[in-house]
C-alpha cells in the first residue's frame, strides 16, 4: 500500500439493528478522483462520516496516508450481538476527531450544505484557515499575530479567486444562489490546505449544465492543488465523465468496483439500480 | 475646508489654554483669599478673620473637603461684608470648579487635536480612528465633568456606575451565549467567586478582626493592591471555569445551562459553609474593602475588558468562536478542536466575568453570597437578550437602560401616588418589577433580535452608508 492516500479495511457500522454499512473497503491512490455511487441509503455519507471521524465505526480500520486515523473495536455486547465475517476485532481503539484529521490533510463538503450562516462569504473561508494558524489568545488579542493574519487573509482570498466568488465576497453566505454555495463549500474545504478532498453529492439539486460546469470546475481544481478527490454522486454523467475509479456500494455493502465502463456493464449494478427481475 | 478646520481648531487650542492657564492660576488659595477678603476688612470684624483663619488652617492640613466647606460657609455667612471685584469672582469660580475647567481644558484641547488631524490625514479609516479617540475621550471627560456638577451620590452617576459595571458582566456573559452559542447561565457563580476574591485580599489588616469578628480575624492577614487583587479575582472565576469546563462543556445546549446553573447554586452555598469561615467569613457580610469614589474607576475597568473582549472577537479566535456557534459540526471538519476552543471561551468568559464581580462589590462595598441568585444571572441574561444575542455594543447599550429604568426610571411605579384625591391604581410597592417583566415579554415575542441584533455600532456605517440600497432593512 505503497502510495494510497486512503484506505478503508472491513468498515462496518450499525446504528442499533441496521447494518447502514457493512464490511465496506476501498483504496485511494495518489491523483485518483474515486467515485462512490449507489441508490439512496446504501450507505455512501455514513462511510464519509466514519473517515472524516464524525463517528466512529463500529468496526474497521481507516489508514491516511498509511497513518491509522480510525480503527474501532465494539463493545463486548456489541460483539455478542453482531456476527459478521470480520471475527478478528481490531486490538486498539483510534479514533481522530474531525479537527485532527482535517490537520492532517483531508477536508470535505457536506451533502446538506452547511456553511456559517450568520458569516460572509469571506469569512466562512477565513475560518478554515484557521486550524494552521500557531500563535496562541493573547497573541491573536493584542495583534502581535498581524503578519500571520494577512497571510490567512491572502490565502482565503486566492481560494475566493480559484472557485471565481472574489466579487461577492462580502455578502452573506447564506444569499448565495445554490450553486455558488457549493462552490463556496468546496472553496472552505480547499482552505484547510488538502491532500484528499471528499465531496458528498456536489452536484445534488443542479441541472445538467451546472453538473456540466462543476465537472470542469472538479478537475481543474484537483489539477491546480494536486489533490487526490473522493466523492460520492447520485448523477451518473458526472460520475462517468471525471471518476478513474468506481466503487457501487448497496445496502452498505460494497457490489462492484472498477473503472466507469468495467461499473456499466456490472449486472449486479444495473441490478441494483434498475431493480431486478423477479422469478 | 482645511482653512475653516485649522482656524477653528486653532480657537480650540487658545480657549484651552485660556482654561488652563485660569485653573492653574486660581489654584493659590491663600492669595485669593486676600482678593476676597483685604486685610483692612478683615481687621474690622473678628468672625471674618476666625472664618479665614480656618480655612488657612485646612489649607495647611491639606484637607480639601475641609478647604471647602470653610470657603463656602465663610461666603454664605458674611456674603453682605464682602465685595468681590468681576476679577476676584472669576477667579473663585475657577477655584470652586477646577476639576471641570482643567477636564474641559483637555477635552477642548483633544477635540482640537482631532480637528487638526483630520484636516491631515487623506485617508477614512486613520480620520475613524480618530473620531473614536474623540469619541471615547469626550465619553470619559463627560463623566468627569458631570460627576463633579451633580455629585457622585446622585442617581445619575449611581445609574451609569452600575451601568458600566452591568455592561462589562453582560458584555462576559455575551461572549458565551452570544458569540460562541453556549447556554451557560453560571454567571452569578463565577462573579460570586470574582467578588470574594477581592474584597478578602482588599480588607485592612486593622479592620480584619472587627470583619471577621466570629472567626477570630480570619486567617489572611495581608492587603494586595487593588490592581493585583482585581485581576485575581479575574483569575480565580477562570480557574473555577477551566475545572467546571473539563467535564460541563461536553453537554449541549440546555444541558449545559442546567449544569451550570446548579454550580452556581453549589458555589454560593460552599461560600456560606460556616468551615470556611476563616477566610469566607462564612454567611456574614465581607466590608471594608477597598472600594472606589469616582465613577471613572468602573468606567475605566470596563472600558478596557469590553475593548479586550472586542479585540478578541474580531481575532481569528473569535472568528472560530462564532463558527462553533454557526455550526458545530462544520467548524469541527474545518479543523476546529470543538472543545478547546469551547474551554478557551469559557475561561475567558468568566475571567471577565469574575473582575466584573470584584467590581459589583466595590459598587455595593460590602459583599454577601446570598445576594449572588441566579436571579442575578438572569438579570444579566436579559439585558444580553434585550441587546442583542452577539452584538457588543448592543449589550452596552442595554445594561445603561436596563440599570436607568430598574433603578431610576420605573422607580415611581413602586410608590402609591395620588392625583388631587384621586388615588392612582396599581401603583404600589412590587409594581416595577410587574411592569419590568411585561417589557421584557413584550421584547422576547416581538422583538426577539434585541435592540442591536448580531450587528455592531459602527462608524464605518454611519459615515459611509452603503449604497445601492442595500442596507438591511
Amino acid at each position: 500500500m505503497a502510495n494510497n492516500v486512503l484506505e478503508l479495511k472491513n468498515i462496518t457500522m450499525q446504528f442499533g439493528g441496521v447494518l447502514a454499512v457493512d464490511n465496506f473497503s476501498i483504496e485511494v491512490k495518489q491523483n485518483e478522483i474515486v467515485a462512490i455511487i449507489g441508490p439512496n441509503g446504501a450507505g455512501k455519507t455514513t462511510a464519509f462520516n466514519c473517515i472524516t471521524g464524525i463517528y466512529p465505526p463500529t468496526s474497521g480500520k481507516v489508514f491516511f496516508e498509511d497513518k491509522l486515523i480510525v480503527s474501532s473495536q465494539p463493545s463486548k455486547k456489541m460483539q455478542s450481538i453482531y456476527a459478521g465475517s470480520n471475527k478478528d476485532f481490531p486490538e486498539e481503539k483510534v479514533c481522530l476527531t474531525p479537527d485532527k484529521i482535517t490537520k492532517l490533510g483531508m477536508a470535505r463538503t457536506f451533502q446538506n450544505i452547511r456553511l456559517f450562516k450568520t458569516q460572509t462569504v469571506f469569512e466562512n473561508v477565513l475560518i478554515a484557515t484557521h486550524l494552521h494558524q500557531k500563535c496562541n489568545v493573547f497573541s491573536a488579542v493584542f495583534r502581535l499575530n498581524h503578519l500571520q493574519e494577512r497571510a490567512m487573509q491572502k490565502h482565503a482570498m486566492k481560494m475566493l479567486e480559484v472557485v471565481g466568488l472574489a466579487d461577492v465576497k462580502d455578502e452573506l453566505a447564506t444569499s448565495l444562489p445554490y450553486g455558488q454555495q457549493r462552490r463556496l463549500e468546496i472553496a472552505r474545504a480547499l482552505a484547510t490546505k488538502p491532500k484528499l478532498l471528499l465531496l458528498d453529492e456536489p452536484a445534488a439539486g443542479m441541472n445538467p449544465q451546472e453538473t456540466a460546469e462543476l465537472s470542469q470546475f472538479i478537475k481543474q481544481v484537483k489539477e491546480h492543488f494536486n489533490l487526490t478527490v473522493l466523492l460520492i454522486e447520485h448523477h451518473m454523467d458526472l460520475v462517468m465523465s471525471i471518476s478513474d475509479r468506481i466503487y457501487v456500494i448497496d445496502f452498505g455493502r460494497l457490489i462492484a468496483h472498477g473503472t466507469p465502463q468495467q461499473v456499466q456493464d456490472d449486472p449486479k449494478v444495473i441490478a441494483a439500480y434498475l431493480g431486478e427481475d423477479e422469478e | 475646508m482645511k482653512v475653516l478646520k485649522f482656524s477653528l481648531s486653532f480657537l480650540l487650542v487658545v480657549l484651552a489654554v485660556f482654561l488652563l492657564y485660569f485653573s492653574i492660576n486660581a489654584l493659590d488659595l491663600s492669595a485669593l483669599l486676600e482678593d476676597i477678603v483685604p486685610l483692612e476688612v478683615m481687621q474690622q470684624d473678628a468672625g471674618l478673620e476666625k472664618a479665614v483663619k480656618r480655612i488657612n488652617d485646612s489649607l495647611s492640613d491639606d484637607n480639601q473637603e475641609k478647604t471647602l466647606r470653610n470657603l463656602n460657609r465663610l461666603l454664605d455667612d458674611f456674603a453682605d461684608k464682602i465685595h468681590l471685584d468681576t476679577k476676584t469672582k472669576l477667579d473663585l469660580f475657577f477655584y470652586l470648579n477646577n476639576k471641570v475647567t482643567l477636564a474641559l481644558a483637555l477635552f477642548v484641547f483633544i477635540l482640537s487635536v482631532a480637528l487638526t488631524s483630520s484636516a491631515l490625514l487623506k485617508q477614512q479609516k486613520h480620520q475613524r480612528a480618530i473620531l473614536m479617540a474623540v469619541l471615547i475621550s469626550m465619553l470619559y471627560s463627560g463623566i468627569y465633568i458631570v460627576e463633579n456638577l451633580v455629585g457622585s451620590n446622585s442617581m445619575l452617576m449611581t445609574v451609569l456606575k452600575k451601568g458600566a459595571i452591568y455592561a462589562l458582566l453582560a458584555v462576559s456573559m455575551n461572549l458565551l451565549n452570544g458569540f460562541t452559542g453556549l447556554f451557560s447561565l453560571g454567571q452569578a457563580g463565577f462573579m460570586l467567586i470574582g467578588a470574594y476574591t477581592y474584597a478578602i485580599f482588599t480588607i485592612e489588616p486593622s479592620s480584619r478582626a472587627q470583619v471577621y469578628q466570629y472567626y477570630q480575624g480570619g486567617i489572611i492577614q495581608f492587603t494586595l493592591p487593588v490592581t493585583v487583587a482585581i485581576i485575581l479575582a479575574g483569575l480565580a472565576a477562570a480557574f473555577f471555569a477551566f475545572l467546571i469546563g473539563l467535564p460541563v462543556l461536553r453537554l449541549k445546549s440546555d444541558y449545559l445551562a442546567i449544569a451550570t446553573l446548579g454550580f452556581a447554586e453549589i458555589i454560593r452555598a460552599i461560600f456560606q459553609y460556616d468551615g470556611l469561615g476563616p477566610i469566607t467569613n462564612g454567611s456574614n457580610l465581607l466590608r471594608k474593602f477597598t472600594t472606589f469614589n469616582t465613577a471613572l474607576f468602573p468606567f475605566a475597568v470596563s472600558g478596557i475588558c469590553i475593548a479586550l473582549i472586542a479585540l478578541l472577537i474580531h481575532s481569528t479566535y473569535g472568528r472560530s468562536f462564532k463558527a462553533i456557534r454557526d455550526d458545530e459540526v462544520a467548524a469541527e471538519t474545518m479543523g476546529i478542536n470543538l472543545f478547546f476552543h469551547k474551554q478557551l471561551a469559557f475561561v475567558i468568559s468568566s475571567f471577565f466575568a469574575g473582575i466584573g464581580g470584584a467590581l459589583l462589590a466595590m459598587y455595593q462595598t460590602t459583599v454577601q453570597a446570598a445576594a449572588f441568585t441566579s436571579a442575578m444571572t438572569y438579570e444579566i441574561l436579559l439585558i444580553v437578550v434585550i441587546g442583542g444575542m452577539g452584538s457588543i455594543s448592543g449589550s452596552v447599550l442595554a445594561s445603561f437602560l436596563f440599570v436607568a429604568s430598574s433603578e431610576w426610571w420605573l422607580r415611581f411605579l413602586d410608590n402609591v401616588t395620588y392625583i388631587g384625591s384621586f388615588k392612582v391604581p396599581l401603583l404600589r410597592s412590587g409594581f416595577r418589577m410587574v411592569v419590568f417583566s411585561v417589557i421584557i415579554m413584550a421584547v422576547v415575542l416581538f422583538y426577539r433580535k434585541g435592540i442591536m441584533g448580531d450587528k455592531e455600532f459602527s462608524l464605518k456605517r454611519l459615515m459611509e452608508p452603503r449604497k445601492g440600497g442595500k442596507r438591511r432593512g
